[in-house]
Protein backbone atom coordinates (compact mmCIF):
# COMPACT_ATOMS: atom_id res chain seq x y z
CA UNK A 1 0.00 0.00 0.00
CA UNK A 2 2.98 2.38 1.04
CA UNK A 3 4.29 2.51 -2.20
CA UNK A 4 0.98 3.06 -3.83
CA UNK A 5 0.25 5.95 -1.72
CA UNK A 6 4.01 6.98 -2.35
CA UNK A 7 3.50 7.26 -6.15
CA UNK A 8 0.34 9.25 -5.64
CA UNK A 9 2.40 11.35 -3.57
CA UNK A 10 4.65 12.26 -6.57
CA UNK A 11 1.83 12.50 -9.27
CA UNK A 12 0.57 15.24 -6.65
CA UNK A 13 4.36 17.24 -5.91
CA UNK A 14 4.47 16.82 -10.23
CA UNK A 15 0.52 18.57 -9.76
CA UNK A 16 2.09 21.23 -8.05
CA UNK A 17 4.85 21.86 -9.81
CA UNK A 18 3.13 21.79 -13.09
CA UNK A 19 0.26 24.09 -11.66
CA UNK A 20 2.88 26.91 -11.23
CA UNK A 21 3.88 27.20 -14.88
CA UNK A 22 -0.05 26.52 -16.04
CA UNK A 23 -1.20 29.51 -13.97
CA UNK A 24 1.41 31.98 -15.58
CA UNK A 25 0.64 31.17 -19.12
CA UNK A 26 -3.22 30.77 -18.96
CA UNK A 27 -5.15 33.67 -20.11
CA UNK A 28 -8.15 35.08 -18.63
CA UNK A 29 -8.25 35.25 -14.63
CA UNK A 30 -11.38 32.53 -14.90
CA UNK A 31 -9.05 30.53 -16.05
CA UNK A 32 -6.05 31.60 -13.59
CA UNK A 33 -8.15 30.91 -10.66
CA UNK A 34 -9.32 27.31 -11.70
CA UNK A 35 -5.82 26.79 -11.84
CA UNK A 36 -5.10 28.41 -8.30
CA UNK A 37 -8.06 25.71 -6.92
CA UNK A 38 -6.70 23.02 -8.63
CA UNK A 39 -3.44 23.80 -7.38
CA UNK A 40 -4.79 24.01 -3.86
CA UNK A 41 -6.57 20.93 -4.09
CA UNK A 42 -3.27 19.27 -4.88
CA UNK A 43 -1.31 20.67 -1.88
CA UNK A 44 -3.95 19.30 0.50
CA UNK A 45 -3.71 15.97 -0.92
CA UNK A 46 0.00 16.19 -0.67
CA UNK A 47 -0.16 17.01 2.53
CA UNK A 48 -2.40 14.46 3.66
CA UNK A 49 -0.09 12.28 2.03
CA UNK A 50 2.85 12.93 3.51
CA UNK A 51 1.17 12.80 6.89
CA UNK A 52 -0.28 9.52 6.37
CA UNK A 53 2.93 7.97 4.81
CA UNK A 54 4.85 9.40 7.86
CA UNK A 55 2.66 7.32 10.35
CA UNK A 56 3.03 4.35 8.19
CA UNK A 57 6.43 5.06 8.60
CA UNK A 58 6.97 4.54 4.87
CA UNK A 59 9.94 6.94 3.13
CA UNK A 60 8.69 8.36 -0.30
CA UNK A 61 11.38 9.87 -2.61
CA UNK A 62 11.71 13.95 -2.24
CA UNK A 63 10.08 15.79 -4.41
CA UNK A 64 12.04 16.35 -7.27
CA UNK A 65 13.50 20.20 -7.64
CA UNK A 66 12.17 19.92 -11.21
CA UNK A 67 10.40 17.96 -13.72
CA UNK A 68 10.82 16.97 -17.06
CA UNK A 69 7.61 18.08 -18.38
CA UNK A 70 6.11 15.97 -21.73
CA UNK A 71 6.24 19.59 -24.06
CA UNK A 72 6.71 23.22 -24.04
CA UNK A 73 4.08 25.31 -22.10
CA UNK A 74 4.61 28.69 -23.97
CA UNK A 75 0.94 29.88 -24.10
CA UNK A 76 -2.86 29.15 -22.73
CA UNK A 77 -3.13 26.34 -25.53
CA UNK A 78 -0.50 24.29 -24.15
CA UNK A 79 -1.16 25.31 -20.45
CA UNK A 80 -4.62 24.33 -20.80
CA UNK A 81 -3.04 21.09 -22.56
CA UNK A 82 -0.49 20.08 -19.40
CA UNK A 83 -3.24 21.09 -17.09
CA UNK A 84 -5.28 17.88 -18.38
CA UNK A 85 -2.11 15.76 -18.91
CA UNK A 86 -1.68 16.25 -14.96
CA UNK A 87 -4.82 15.55 -14.17
CA UNK A 88 -5.22 12.72 -15.94
CA UNK A 89 -1.42 11.68 -14.39
CA UNK A 90 -3.22 12.53 -10.42
CA UNK A 91 -6.21 10.03 -11.89
CA UNK A 92 -3.62 7.27 -12.75
CA UNK A 93 -1.96 7.20 -9.80
CA UNK A 94 -5.17 7.45 -7.28
CA UNK A 95 -6.59 4.79 -9.18
CA UNK A 96 -3.49 2.52 -9.02
CA UNK A 97 -4.09 3.15 -5.34
CA UNK A 98 -7.68 1.49 -4.51
CA UNK A 99 -6.93 -2.16 -5.15
CA UNK A 100 -3.84 -1.66 -3.02
CA UNK A 101 -6.33 0.18 0.36
CA UNK A 102 -8.94 -0.43 2.32
CA UNK A 103 -10.91 1.55 4.75
CA UNK A 104 -10.00 6.04 5.08
CA UNK A 105 -6.92 5.46 2.63
CA UNK A 106 -9.45 3.97 0.00
CA UNK A 107 -12.00 6.52 1.09
CA UNK A 108 -9.16 9.03 0.25
CA UNK A 109 -8.25 7.37 -2.97
CA UNK A 110 -12.17 7.54 -4.45
CA UNK A 111 -12.34 10.95 -3.76
CA UNK A 112 -8.73 12.02 -5.25
CA UNK A 113 -9.53 9.87 -8.16
CA UNK A 114 -13.15 11.58 -8.58
CA UNK A 115 -11.49 15.01 -8.34
CA UNK A 116 -8.93 14.84 -10.90
CA UNK A 117 -11.53 13.04 -13.15
CA UNK A 118 -13.83 16.60 -12.49
CA UNK A 119 -10.93 18.81 -13.16
CA UNK A 120 -9.48 16.80 -16.52
CA UNK A 121 -13.00 17.46 -17.61
CA UNK A 122 -13.38 21.41 -16.41
CA UNK A 123 -9.86 21.50 -18.25
CA UNK A 124 -10.64 19.58 -21.77
CA UNK A 125 -13.67 22.22 -21.86
CA UNK A 126 -11.71 25.33 -21.34
CA UNK A 127 -9.56 23.74 -23.89
CA UNK A 128 -12.43 22.83 -26.87
CA UNK A 129 -11.27 19.08 -26.46
CA UNK A 130 -13.93 16.56 -27.39
CA UNK A 131 -15.77 14.90 -25.19
CA UNK A 132 -15.04 16.33 -22.47
CA UNK A 133 -15.28 12.70 -20.54
CA UNK A 134 -13.71 9.32 -20.26
CA UNK A 135 -15.51 6.20 -19.61
CA UNK A 136 -12.84 4.82 -16.89
CA UNK A 137 -10.87 7.88 -14.91
CA UNK A 138 -7.12 7.13 -14.87
CA UNK A 139 -7.74 3.43 -16.18
CA UNK A 140 -4.16 3.18 -18.63
CA UNK B 1 -41.81 -6.35 6.82
CA UNK B 2 -41.27 -5.27 3.61
CA UNK B 3 -42.69 -7.80 1.96
CA UNK B 4 -45.54 -7.65 3.61
CA UNK B 5 -46.13 -4.19 2.69
CA UNK B 6 -45.82 -4.91 -0.80
CA UNK B 7 -48.68 -8.02 -0.39
CA UNK B 8 -50.64 -6.07 0.97
CA UNK B 9 -51.08 -3.71 -1.67
CA UNK B 10 -50.31 -5.99 -4.66
CA UNK B 11 -53.39 -8.52 -3.61
CA UNK B 12 -56.57 -5.63 -1.53
CA UNK B 13 -54.99 -6.10 1.50
CA UNK B 14 -54.95 -9.45 1.54
CA UNK B 15 -51.71 -11.18 3.31
CA UNK B 16 -50.82 -14.64 2.49
CA UNK B 17 -48.85 -16.35 4.73
CA UNK B 18 -48.95 -20.32 3.19
CA UNK B 19 -48.15 -19.55 -0.41
CA UNK B 20 -44.75 -18.60 -0.94
CA UNK B 21 -44.97 -19.55 -5.05
CA UNK B 22 -47.94 -16.92 -5.18
CA UNK B 23 -46.18 -14.04 -3.24
CA UNK B 24 -43.52 -14.35 -5.12
CA UNK B 25 -45.44 -14.01 -8.17
CA UNK B 26 -47.71 -11.09 -7.21
CA UNK B 27 -44.58 -9.44 -6.22
CA UNK B 28 -42.59 -9.79 -9.68
CA UNK B 29 -39.91 -8.29 -10.13
CA UNK B 30 -39.33 -6.09 -7.85
CA UNK B 31 -38.90 -9.03 -5.56
CA UNK B 32 -35.10 -9.22 -7.08
CA UNK B 33 -33.62 -7.59 -3.75
CA UNK B 34 -35.59 -8.86 -1.16
CA UNK B 35 -35.79 -12.73 -1.89
CA UNK B 36 -33.44 -13.39 0.90
CA UNK B 37 -35.61 -11.62 3.54
CA UNK B 38 -38.20 -13.52 2.38
CA UNK B 39 -36.70 -17.52 3.20
CA UNK B 40 -36.31 -16.80 6.81
CA UNK B 41 -39.56 -15.17 7.01
CA UNK B 42 -40.96 -18.67 6.38
CA UNK B 43 -41.55 -19.03 2.40
CA UNK B 44 -39.08 -21.17 -0.05
CA UNK B 45 -37.43 -22.76 2.60
CA UNK B 46 -38.82 -26.54 1.75
CA UNK B 47 -39.71 -24.52 -1.58
CA UNK B 48 -39.09 -27.06 -4.48
CA UNK B 49 -37.55 -24.30 -6.74
CA UNK B 50 -34.05 -23.16 -6.30
CA UNK B 51 -33.86 -19.56 -4.98
CA UNK B 52 -32.13 -17.27 -7.62
CA UNK B 53 -28.71 -16.24 -6.52
CA UNK B 54 -28.07 -13.58 -4.43
CA UNK B 55 -27.96 -9.79 -5.99
CA UNK B 56 -23.90 -9.09 -6.83
CA UNK B 57 -23.18 -6.39 -4.44
CA UNK B 58 -22.74 -4.14 -8.32
CA UNK B 59 -26.04 -4.77 -9.02
CA UNK B 60 -27.23 -1.17 -7.84
CA UNK B 61 -24.02 0.43 -10.37
CA UNK B 62 -25.24 -2.04 -13.19
CA UNK B 63 -29.11 -0.81 -12.96
CA UNK B 64 -28.38 2.99 -13.17
CA UNK B 65 -25.60 2.45 -15.33
CA UNK B 66 -28.64 0.82 -17.69
CA UNK B 67 -31.15 3.92 -16.35
CA UNK B 68 -28.63 6.48 -17.27
CA UNK B 69 -27.99 5.00 -20.33
CA UNK B 70 -31.47 5.52 -21.22
CA UNK B 71 -32.12 8.75 -20.11
CA UNK B 72 -29.34 10.10 -22.32
CA UNK B 73 -31.68 8.64 -25.17
CA UNK B 74 -34.81 10.10 -24.57
CA UNK B 75 -33.36 13.35 -23.52
CA UNK B 76 -32.10 13.71 -27.00
CA UNK B 77 -35.10 11.96 -28.91
CA UNK B 78 -37.00 14.65 -27.29
CA UNK B 79 -34.20 17.48 -27.60
CA UNK B 80 -32.12 16.77 -30.74
CA UNK B 81 -30.10 19.56 -30.61
CA UNK B 82 -28.49 17.98 -27.27
CA UNK B 83 -27.10 14.86 -28.71
CA UNK B 84 -23.47 16.42 -29.49
CA UNK B 85 -22.97 16.76 -26.08
CA UNK B 86 -25.16 14.05 -24.67
CA UNK B 87 -24.00 11.36 -26.88
CA UNK B 88 -20.39 10.91 -25.82
CA UNK B 89 -22.20 10.75 -21.81
CA UNK B 90 -24.22 7.93 -22.94
CA UNK B 91 -21.66 6.18 -24.37
CA UNK B 92 -19.44 6.46 -21.14
CA UNK B 93 -22.43 4.61 -19.35
CA UNK B 94 -22.92 2.42 -22.15
CA UNK B 95 -19.19 0.95 -21.59
CA UNK B 96 -19.72 1.16 -17.93
CA UNK B 97 -22.72 -1.65 -18.53
CA UNK B 98 -20.52 -4.27 -20.76
CA UNK B 99 -17.88 -3.78 -18.19
CA UNK B 100 -19.97 -4.17 -15.03
CA UNK B 101 -21.84 -7.12 -16.92
CA UNK B 102 -18.26 -9.22 -17.68
CA UNK B 103 -17.32 -8.48 -13.89
CA UNK B 104 -20.59 -9.53 -12.09
CA UNK B 105 -20.72 -12.36 -15.14
CA UNK B 106 -24.46 -11.92 -15.60
CA UNK B 107 -26.55 -9.34 -17.23
CA UNK B 108 -30.27 -9.64 -15.14
CA UNK B 109 -31.70 -6.03 -14.82
CA UNK B 110 -33.91 -5.52 -11.42
CA UNK B 111 -36.23 -3.68 -10.02
CA UNK B 112 -35.50 -0.37 -13.00
CA UNK B 113 -33.48 2.25 -11.47
CA UNK B 114 -34.98 5.44 -10.99
CA UNK B 115 -33.93 7.76 -13.95
CA UNK B 116 -34.07 11.19 -14.74
CA UNK B 117 -37.24 12.30 -16.77
CA UNK B 118 -36.22 14.43 -20.11
CA UNK B 119 -37.12 17.91 -19.34
CA UNK B 120 -39.40 19.96 -20.95
CA UNK B 121 -36.45 22.19 -22.30
CA UNK B 122 -33.16 21.64 -22.37
CA UNK B 123 -32.24 23.66 -19.62
CA UNK B 124 -34.41 21.42 -17.28
CA UNK B 125 -33.33 17.89 -18.72
CA UNK B 126 -29.58 18.85 -18.01
CA UNK B 127 -30.51 19.79 -14.73
CA UNK B 128 -32.32 16.53 -14.44
CA UNK B 129 -29.39 14.68 -15.50
CA UNK B 130 -26.82 16.24 -13.78
CA UNK B 131 -29.44 15.48 -10.08
CA UNK B 132 -29.41 11.86 -11.64
CA UNK B 133 -25.58 11.53 -11.92
CA UNK B 134 -24.66 13.12 -8.63
CA UNK B 135 -27.01 10.26 -7.39
CA UNK B 136 -25.40 7.57 -8.96
CA UNK B 137 -22.13 8.99 -8.32
CA UNK B 138 -22.86 9.02 -4.49
CA UNK B 139 -24.06 4.58 -5.15
CA UNK B 140 -20.90 4.19 -7.01
CA UNK B 141 -18.27 6.25 -4.59
CA UNK B 142 -20.03 4.41 -1.18
CA UNK B 143 -19.48 0.74 -2.69
CA UNK B 144 -15.46 1.62 -3.99
CA UNK B 145 -14.74 2.14 -0.68
CA UNK B 146 -15.87 -1.02 0.67
CA UNK B 147 -15.36 -3.71 -2.43
CA UNK B 148 -12.78 -6.14 -2.83
CA UNK B 149 -9.25 -5.62 -4.23
CA UNK B 150 -9.87 -6.67 -7.54
CA UNK B 151 -13.29 -4.38 -8.12
CA UNK B 152 -11.92 -1.08 -6.54
CA UNK B 153 -10.40 0.33 -9.36
CA UNK B 154 -13.54 -0.34 -11.88
CA UNK B 155 -16.28 0.80 -9.32
CA UNK B 156 -13.44 3.71 -8.22
CA UNK B 157 -13.32 4.91 -11.77
CA UNK B 158 -17.09 4.53 -12.62
CA UNK B 159 -17.55 7.12 -9.63
CA UNK B 160 -15.17 9.56 -10.88
CA UNK B 161 -16.64 8.77 -14.18
CA UNK B 162 -20.44 9.79 -13.01
CA UNK B 163 -18.79 13.22 -11.02
CA UNK B 164 -17.26 14.04 -14.48
CA UNK B 165 -20.21 13.89 -16.07
CA UNK B 166 -22.03 16.34 -13.57
CA UNK B 167 -19.47 18.68 -13.87
CA UNK B 168 -19.63 18.32 -18.24
CA UNK B 169 -23.51 18.91 -17.42
CA UNK B 170 -22.75 22.33 -16.03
Amino acid sequence: MSAELAAALAAEEAAIYAYGLIGVHLDGAGARAEARTAEAGHRNRRDVLVARLDELRASAAPAPAGYQLPFEVTDHGSALKLAIEVEQGVAAAWRAALPATADDDRATAVDALAGAAVRATRWRRLAGVSPVTVPFPGRP
Amino acid sequence: MVLTTRVGNGANGVVRTGGGHTRRRLLGVTVGTAIGVAAPAGCGLFGDDPEPPAPDPLQPVLDEARALSAAYERAVATQPSLAKRLDPLAADHRAHLEELVRVIGRNVPSAAASSAPAGSDPGETLSGLRSAERRAQRTAAALARQVPAERAALVGSIAACRGSHAEALR
